[in-house]
């Protein structure tokens, strides 16, 4: 059985890689949009990784080249991985059994840590100040998020003592909406805003893309990447991007349309498959797209400083309110 | 299989590192599809500092305090005054030491 499923991973590893290039191209055609531009067309990722396919890739004098290497397979494996434990619509993780959700948070961080260590090992000034702002984007969002996910966790324990908590297919089976009170709905509204927020930090995208700052340091971290190592990377960002939404999706709007059409089998399956992918997108052009589009750049210390304050204080007041809300 | 279980969490390192290794097959496919070449020993390998000429070694060395400079340039109210504690006397680090022993006993053996 655990054969099988390995071997599903190769299919599960095409399909997010092929529908993060896909929405990767959505939002980019969304964004366009927003800024009254026409954009590219919707299948210009694809297009970018084949034309990445066909040039150099070239390994800088100074840099360590087993890292510079290694890098972008680890930051695509990890993103990739992430999937390994995320149920899609009502068809289970594969490997939900063998993972909680903070094997997940630590995964996104393997993810992130292969592009600090990329960026170091070019040798690079450029790709040297874009790896060190990464480590400080990592250290500034890590706290409220760790906070968000207790504080999840904590109200499952307590409310569902067969269910093992920190399985992000309990969240999925229960649905945390239909089962607090006032005081925990509005907590849990404080808790998803925390995870929406650290979201496009956690994918470097703006208003948090301290890292590659394009204007600033020449896409910093990825300044010396080139040809299929850089394709590695770039498909790393669409499956990322995916992975993050989707958790989102998993946590708070883990819904099935199949019971609401009576649905059932295949068709179930199906649908609920479907709907979790719109979901996802609608998610994605909300919470990435049209931040990227509305927000500019933050510097590297109003960024920790947002986190670390305001973020961590709204977080903890939703823990507080999660807790009130089981005790009183 | 090998599941750690530590109470409430649980993870399974070898399921994860096959699953990857698994995965890695189609991204090797994909790798492979590319071109490894490029012109060794010639400009192309110089690190991109938009034409500038490139600085020392040393002088383009990232110290351990620009690495975290935004996070401490966040949170200085709370690195200054700990800064400030550092005075370089062994007396002074002794004497939080055991001020430190002193508070811990109290909230073992009271709290």
């Amino acid at each position: 059985m655990i054969f099988l499923k390995l071997i599903l991973t190769v299919f599960l590893s095409a399909w997010v890689m092929f529908i993060g290039l896909l929405y990767k191209g959505i939002d980019r055609k969304i964004a366009a949009r927003l800024q009254a531009r026409f954009g590219p067309p919707i299948i210009q990722p694809f297009y970018d990784v084949i034309k990445l396919l066909q040039k150099e890739n070239i390994v800088p004098e100074n840099a360590v080249p087993w890292i510079f290497n290694g890098a972008p397979w680890l930051a695509l494996l990890a993103s990739i991985s992430l999937f390994f434990y995320q149920p899609m619509g009502s068809l289970p993780p594969i490997l939900g059994d063998r993972g909680d959700i903070i094997l997940i948070l630590y995964v996104f961080t393997v993810a992130a840590i292969a592009i600090v260590a990329g960026g170091f090992a070019s040798g690079s000034p450029f790709a040297t100040v874009g790896a060190q702002r990464e480590m400080v984007l990592l250290m500034s969002y890590e706290f409220p998020l760790a906070t968000a996910i207790i504080a999840l966790a904590w109200y499952y324990s307590k409310t569902f003592s067969d269910l093992p908590a920190f399985s992000l297919y309990t969240y999925v089976l229960k649905p945390i909406w239909s089962h607090v009170g006032p005081l925990g709905f509005l907590g849990m509204l404080l808790i998803m805003l925390t995870i929406l927020v650290v979201a496009p930090a956690e994918l470097g995208k703006i208003p948090f893309d301290i890292a590659e700052a394009e204007t600033e340091i020449a896409e910093g971290v990825m300044v010396e990447y080139s040809g299929k190592n850089y394709a590695l990377f770039y498909i790393a960002d669409g499956v990322k991007t995916l992975a993050m939404t989707a958790l989102v999706v998993n946590m708070f709007f883990p819904w099935n349309l199949s019971s609401f059409f009576g649905l059932s089998g295949v068709g179930a399956y199906l649908l609920d498959f479907i709907f979790f992918w719109v979901k996802v997108l609608a998610l994605l052009l909300i919470s990435v797209t049209l931040v990227r589009v509305a927000f500019a750049r933050l510097k590297v210390d109003q960024i920790a400083r947002f986190y670390w304050f305001p973020l961590l204080l709204t977080s903890m007041v939703g823990l507080l309110l999660v807790v009130c809300d089981k005790l009183v | 299989m090998t599941l750690l279980y530590t109470g409430q969490g649980f993870w399974d390192p070898i399921a994860w590192l096959f699953g990857t290794a698994f995965a890695s097959i189609l991204v090797y496919w994909i790798w492979s599809k590319g071109r490894g070449d490029y012109k060794k020993g010639t400009e192309q390998v110089k690190p991109f500092l938009c034409g500038n000429p490139e600085p020392g070694k040393s002088e383009i060395h990232v110290r351990a305090s620009n690495i975290y400079w935004g996070f401490v340039e966040a949170l200085k109210g709370y690195y200054e005054p700990l800064i400030g504690m550092h005075t370089g006397e062994l007396s002074d680090y002794v004497g939080w030491f055991i001020g430190g022993l002193a508070l811990l006993t109290f909230v073992i053996l009271v709290v």
